[in-house]
C-alpha cells in the first residue's frame, strides 16, 4: 500500500504545533511552539493572548515543519487538525490554516478530536492492540473508556466536576507554586510525606471521578492554618494530595481490569507525564498481568504528532470534513 | 493580474476579486460565524472565475480593528496563502479604508458593543495619532464618521504602490489591549 503522509495541526491551548506523520506512526517532523513562559507571567493560560500568539506563529511553525521533513505540501496526502475540545479562539487559528491548506493544495481535510489525539499518542512508538482501556487525564478531562477498535469507544466513567489536571493546578495556586502547577506539585510531592488526612473523592461503586471535594479540603486546610497562624508543610500537602488524587485513578482502573477482563491500558493526556501516576499504573497493570502504554514525555503534552496519528484511521475510512468545520470548546469522544 | 481582497473584521464577511485593476466580483456574507464560511466562499469566488489560488498575483487583507476572532480568520487565511504560494500580501485597516472616502482631515469610527475604534486621519489619509478605543461613555465627539461604505476601487488604487509585507509578520490590528495586560 502507498505510504500516507499527513500534515497535522494542533492549536487547542497554548502550544502551536505542526507535524508530518507517515502512516499514522512515523513522525517525520514535529514542531511545538510553546507559549508557556508568556502565560506563566499571568499565572495561567490567557485565552485571547493564546489566540494572538497562535496567529503570529502559524506560518513560522509551518515553515519549520516542512523544512525539518524536507517535504513540500504537494507531497502530503491530507491535512489534519484538532477541532475540539479546547479554547475556541485558539482552535480556530489552526482550523483556518488547515482549511486554507486543504483548499489551495486540494487535499482532504480531517477533523481530529484533541482527546482522541492524546489516546493515539500511544500508537506512535507502540502498537495499540484492542480491546484496551484508555485513561484520559488532562487539565480539562478525567475519563476512563473502553476502546474495542479504532474509533470505537465506550465510556465507563468520567469526572463529575473538576478534572485531575485542574485540581493539580488549583492546589499549586493555593500553596503558592508557579504555573504550570501540575509538574511543580509533582516535584514538591517527592520531598514530602503523606501526613495530611484528606477526603477520598468518590466512595461509590461507579467509574466516575470527582476532584472538587479534594480541592476544597485543601483550600479549607490552608485557610484554617493561616487563621491559626500555623505553617503548612507544603511538600507534605502536595504529597498527600497526589496520593489521594492518583489513588482514585488506580481504584477505578483496578475495578475496570477486574470487571472487563481487558488486558491493556493506555494513559493519555497531559497528566500522563506524571511519574508517580505511571508507577502506580504499572503496579496495577502487573497485578492483572496487563500491558501498560504511556507516551514518551514529548507525546504526553499537546503536540501535533498525536493529531496526525489519530487522523490516520480516519484517512483510511475516508472520514473527511468539509470547509464548514468549526471549533468547539467541548466534545465528547463517545 | 488578479488581486484577492479579504475582509473578516466584523459582521460582513467580504471577499472580492480584482482583475487588471477592475473589481470583477464581490461576495458578501453577513454572519457571526466567519470561520464556517470564509474558505467555502473563497472556493466559490475562485470557481466562479475559473481560477486557482496559484493564479493570484497579490492579496489585500483588512487587518482590523473589530472582532478579534473575525480579524484573525482573514489574517490567517492571507498568511497561509501568501507564505505557501509566495504571493505578495498587503494590509490596511478598515479605518484607513473608510478615510479614503474623504479628502479632508477626518475622524472615522467602528462601533462595537462597548465602544468605538477611532482613527484620526489627515487629508492625505495619513494617521495623525495612534488608533484608540473609546468606551461608550467617553465618546463625546459628534464628528466621528461611522457606517461608511468603503469604496473597494479606492482601496485598490490606494494600496497599489504600497509595499508587500513578510507573511510571517502579518498580524491583526487589535487596538484594544487584553484585560490582564492593561497594567503592563
Amino acid at each position: 500500500m502507498k505510504d500516507v503522509y499527513i500534515l497535522a495541526i494542533e492549536s487547542s491551548c497554548d502550544e502551536t504545533s505542526m507535524a508530518i506523520v507517515k502512516n499514522g506512526k512515523e513522525v517525520i517532523s514535529l514542531v511545538i511552539n510553546t507559549q508557556m513562559d508568556i502565560h506563566a507571567l499571568y499565572g495561567g493560560v490567557v485565552p485571547e493572548l493564546a489566540s494572538r500568539m497562535h496567529t503570529e506563529a502559524i506560518t513560522l511553525v509551518l515553515e519549520e515543519t516542512l523544512k525539518k521533513a524536507s517535504m513540500k505540501i504537494e507531497e502530503i496526502d491530507a491535512i489534519a487538525v484538532s477541532y475540539a475540545p479546547g479554547l475556541t479562539g485558539s482552535l480556530i487559528v489552526g482550523i483556518e490554516a488547515a482549511k486554507t491548506l486543504a483548499l489551495i493544495y486540494d487535499k482532504p481535510l480531517i477533523a481530529v478530536n484533541h482527546l482522541i489525539g492524546h489516546i493515539y499518542a500511544n500508537n506512535i512508538e507502540n502498537d495499540m492492540k484492542f480491546p484496551l482501556l484508555a485513561l484520559i487525564v488532562s487539565g480539562g478531562h478525567t475519563e476512563l473508556v473502553i476502546m474495542e477498535d479504532d474509533y470505537k469507544f465506550k465510556k465507563l466513567g468520567e469526572t463529575l466536576d473538576d478534572a485531575i489536571g485542574e485540581a493539580y493546578d488549583k492546589v499549586a495556586r493555593v500553596i503558592g507554586l508557579k504555573y504550570p502547577g501540575g509538574p511543580n506539585v509533582e516535584r514538591l510531592a517527592l520531598e514530602g510525606n503523606h501526613s495530611y488526612n484528606l477526603p477520598r473523592p468518590v466512595m461509590d461503586d461507579s467509574y466516575n471521578f470527582s476532584y472538587s471535594g479534594l480541592k476544597s479540603a485543601i483550600i479549607n486546610l490552608t485557610h484554617n492554618a493561616k487563621q491559626k497562624g500555623e505553617e503548612i508543610n507544603k511538600a507534605d500537602l502536595a504529597r498527600s494530595f497526589q496520593d489521594v488524587a492518583i489513588d482514585e485513578l488506580v481504584r477505578k482502573v483496578d475495578k475496570a481490569f477486574r470487571e472487563t477482563n481487558i488486558k491493556r491500558l493506555v494513559v493519555a493526556g497531559g497528566v500522563s507525564a506524571n511519574k508517580y501516576l505511571k508507577e502506580q499504573m504499572d503496579i496495577v497493570c502487573q497485578k492483572y498481568d496487563a500491558e501498560l502504554l504511556v507516551p514518551r514525555l514529548l507525546y504526553c503534552t499537546d503536540n501535533a504528532a498525536m493529531i496526525g496519528a489519530a487522523a490516520y484511521p480516519l484517512y483510511l475510512q475516508k472520514s473527511f470534513s468539509d470547509f464548514k468545520l468549526n471549533a468547539y470548546s467541548h466534545a465528547d469522544i463517545c | 493580474m488578479y488581486t484577492l481582497y479579504i475582509d473578516t473584521h466584523f459582521v460582513n464577511l467580504v471577499l472580492a476579486l480584482f482583475k487588471d485593476g477592475k473589481l470583477i466580483e464581490k461576495e458578501v456574507v453577513e454572519s457571526n460565524k466567519h470561520s464556517e464560511y470564509t474558505i467555502s466562499l473563497l472556493e466559490k469566488l475562485l470557481d466562479n472565475n475559473n481560477l486557482k489560488v496559484d493564479n493570484l498575483n497579490s492579496i489585500l487583507v483588512i487587518n482590523g480593528p473589530g472582532s478579534f476572532t473575525g480579524v484573525r480568520i482573514g489574517i490567517v487565511v492571507a498568511k497561509i496563502i501568501a507564505f505557501t504560494k509566495n504571493i505578495p500580501v498587503k494590509t490596511l485597516s478598515y479605518l484607513e479604508a473608510m478615510a479614503l472616502n474623504f479628502d479632508c482631515p477626518v475622524l472615522v469610527g467602528i462601533r462595537d458593543r462597548n465602544g468605538m475604534f477611532v482613527g484620526n486621519f489627515n487629508a492625505n489619509h495619513e494617521l495623525v495619532e495612534d488608533y484608540v478605543y473609546m468606551d461608550n461613555k467617553h465618546i463625546n465627539n459628534k464628528d466621528i464618521k461611522e457606517d461608511i461604505e468603503i469604496d473597494l476601487m479606492k482601496v485598490y488604487e490606494y494600496m497599489k504602490d504600497k509595499d508587500a509585507i513578510n507573511p510571517h509578520l502579518l498580524k491583526p490590528l487589535y487596538v484594544k489591549k487584553i484585560e490582564v495586560m492593561k497594567n503592563d
